[in-house]
């Protein structure tokens, strides 16, 4: 049987597309971050790609393997790479060593306020900002992900079995609290008002502590993993991928215990793999396994527009610029869409 | 328009303390085959492999909360993998190297359960690499020695330079007994040409057809209950597909972590086509592969190696699934 290509409906550009720069860089996109109006992006091949308007893009050769990570501490970039480096990188080029470890690989990063962060294997890594020496912080099995509370005082680790969180006591000493639950945690985020956390797991499943009375509940009903989440606005919603819809579950008033998601379709059927909020709105932007990326407001599902159409690889990193001009769209395959959002 | 790359293929290595498990590796990794190979390792295996293309990996073996018991994997696995496929260069292959005390089944497992791991790799084959002058007693002494031999697709026995011709003998027919249908390569310093131990394609089911197990008559010697032993059975009289769903799918969710690996072709009461399955532990793979050819009898084979195979009365269930 032979597959007749013109059969599929051939989809007009987007004028995002139109107007924006399109580039094919064949390496997969890993990760993204917004550094006032530019934007970071790291690579497989462990290079560094720094977009700012106007100008042409601009490259760094940073790792010798994957960016497994990145986050922003100020105006720097933090990554951690499968060569076992752990770099600070300024958005001149830049590029100082924090530390290696050799063939073990730096698998998350994260920032407070000059504190930085990272963790290899089961280990985490504290850079208090005024010393030299880190502090190491150890956990029974390997570490999913990191995430600092929004006033970066609570430290949150998840792992196999649980959370734990870090936190400096009174006399500077390091405390930890568990919050146990069995299985493997991956991605971990606090809510931005600090009362609840939440853990994707391996499962297709998403395990939620409200931190008051350490009350636990599931959030469930997932096609597939959930790689990616985020909190909208201050604790309205929180978006989530792994579904063919984008599943926004509401975290005001009590919670979203007891309460039905709002859940966002898009054309095509296909997994949403990717999800980034739009800043100050309660807004996301939704990218696809098929390379496609939609922005949607969530209390208004017919208000939906199409950003890039489909590429055939599965969206894995999107960033707007802090002044909320510019979006930067990567995949799998290493196709980048960078545009302007509002027309002229 | 979805995502059509092909699927890295991944090599279990497994295989006793001082087997020449390393031997092999470094092979891999420093002969001239114009092919990138990464290796996972585990920081307790054996010293001596330094290369870029090298991952240091803790063996974690976690249980899936999905009710089922048999489904424990490797959570350094699917970490590791995941970062593997973002590289820019596209690897050849993948080989994971398991140590020395570790049961394989929860690697196998782990390409079964997890959907990017599957979506991106998937299994190749199981080697063994077993050391010809101590696996008999390693047999005796540790059940994982023995289990590795359940579980391999290939086994190298290795260091037969040091071994008498008849005692070779002796340790052959020692691992057939174990494990009928695996491909034994004798080796002196696991010198085999690596076409024979990668890109198997071995749990693939179509490849279940071309290489045929011996698939053995039953003669079994009464073993003491704690030994891993396989069992297999042939008939020429169709089966009744029912029927055998019903015993096979209540065998595996019952006896299924005695049970280490199954695989077999079966001929069903009007059924044009030949199915053809596997699995390790619980987890079962199956499909109609084809009609049965013209020129070859139709009949109905399959073999269990596990634990307690006698206390399952498979011949009886496997006889009341004949459909006369």
């Amino acid at each position: 049987m032979t597959t007749d290509l013109n059969q599929f409906p051939q989809l007009d550009k987007t004028k995002f597309e139109q107007r924006g720069i399109k580039l094919e860089i064949g390496v997969p996109v890993t990760s993204a971050v917004s550094i006032g109006n530019n934007i970071a992006a790291g690579f497989g091949d462990g290079t560094i790609r720094i977009f700012s308007s106007g100008e042409k893009h601009k490259t760094l050769k940073a790792h010798k393997g994957v960016i497994l990570c990145m986050a922003k501490d100020g105006d720097n970039i933090l990554t951690g790479g499968d060569d076992g480096y752990f770099l600070k990188i300024s958005l001149n080029g830049e590029i100082n060593e924090v530390t290696n470890f050799g063939s073990r690989w730096v698998d998350h990063v994260a920032a407070h306020n000059g504190n930085l962060v990272c963790s290899s294997g089961k280990v985490v890594y504290y850079w208090d900002k005024n010393k030299k020496e880190p502090k190491s912080l150890n956990h029974d099995s390997t570490i999913g992900g990191l995430a600092f509370d929004a006033k970066g005082r609570r430290l949150a680790v998840s792992r196999y079995g649980g959370v734990t969180i870090w936190k400096k006591d009174y006399s500077n000493k390091w405390k930890s609290t568990k919050l146990d639950w069995k299985g493997s945690h991956n991605k971990v985020s606090f809510s931005p008002d600090g009362k609840y956390l939440v853990t994707s797991m391996q499962e297709n499943v998403l395990r939620c502590w409200r931190l008051k009375d350490k009350l636990d509940f599931a959030m469930s009903g997932y096609g597939s993993k959930v790689k990616s989440f985020a909190f909208i606005g201050d604790t309205s919603y929180l978006a989530t991928s792994g579904a063919i819809d984008a599943i926004c579950w509401p975290f005001d008033g009590e919670g979203p215990m007891g309460r039905k998601p709002i859940c966002l379709p898009y054309i095509g059927n296909k997994q949403v793999t990717f999800i980034e909020p739009f800043p100050d709105e309660k807004a996301i932007f939704a990218g696809l396994s098929d390379g496609s990326v939609f922005l949607s407001q969530i209390e208004n599902e017919n208000n939906t527009i199409m950003i890039r159409s489909f590429t055939g690889f599965e969206v894995s990193a999107i960033a707007m610029t802090d002044n909320k001009s510019s979006i930067f769209i990567g995949d799998m395959n290493g196709n980048i869409l960078w545009t302007s959002i509002w027309d002229k | 328009m979805e995502e059509t790359n092909r699927q890295v293929p991944v090599t279990v290595l497994t295989g006793f303390l001082g087997a020449g498990k390393t031997t092999l590796l470094n092979r891999i990794l420093t002969e001239q085959h114009g092919k990138k190979y990464a290796v996972i390792v585990n920081e307790f295996g054996e010293q001596g492999i330094d290369n870029d293309l090298v991952v240091d990996a803790d063996e974690e073996v976690f249980e899936m909360n999905n009710g089922c018991i048999c489904c424990t994997v490797r959570g350094d696995l699917i970490r590791i993998l995941s970062g593997l496929m973002k590289r820019a260069d596209k690897l050849d292959a993948i080989i994971v190297e398991t140590t020395g005390l570790a049961d394989p089944a929860p690697v196998a497992q782990t390409f079964f359960v997890d959907q990017d791991v599957a979506n991106k790799t998937k299994l190749d084959a199981i080697v063994t690499v077993a050391d010809a002058v101590h696996l008999s007693s390693q047999i005796e002494d540790h059940h994982e020695a023995e289990e590795q031999i359940a579980f391999g697709d290939v086994i190298l026995l290795n260091k037969i330079d040091l071994v008498k011709d008849e005692n070779i003998e002796v340790v052959t027919k020692r691992i057939r007994k174990i494990n009928p249908f695996a491909k034994i390569i004798k080796t002196t310093k696991c010198g085999t040409p690596l076409k024979e131990i990668l890109n198997l394609d071995a749990f693939s089911l179509k490849r279940i057809l071309e290489v045929e197990p011996d698939f053995l008559e039953s003669d079994h010697d009464h073993e003491h209950d704690d030994d891993v032993t396989s069992l297999s059975f042939v008939s020429d009289t169709p089966l009744d597909m029912e029927k055998f769903q019903n015993w096979f799918g209540k065998l595996l969710q019952t006896k299924g972590q005695d049970i280490m690996r199954t695989k077999g072709i079966l001929n069903f009461k009007d059924e044009n086509d030949r199915y053809v399955f596997q699995g390790v532990h619980m987890l079962m793979d199956a499909s109609p592969m084809g009609k049965w050819p013209e020129n070859k009898k139709r009949s109905s084979r399959l073999v269990f190696i596990g634990r307690n195979l006698d206390t399952m009365n498979l011949k009886e269930g496997f006889e009341a699934c004949k459909s006369e």
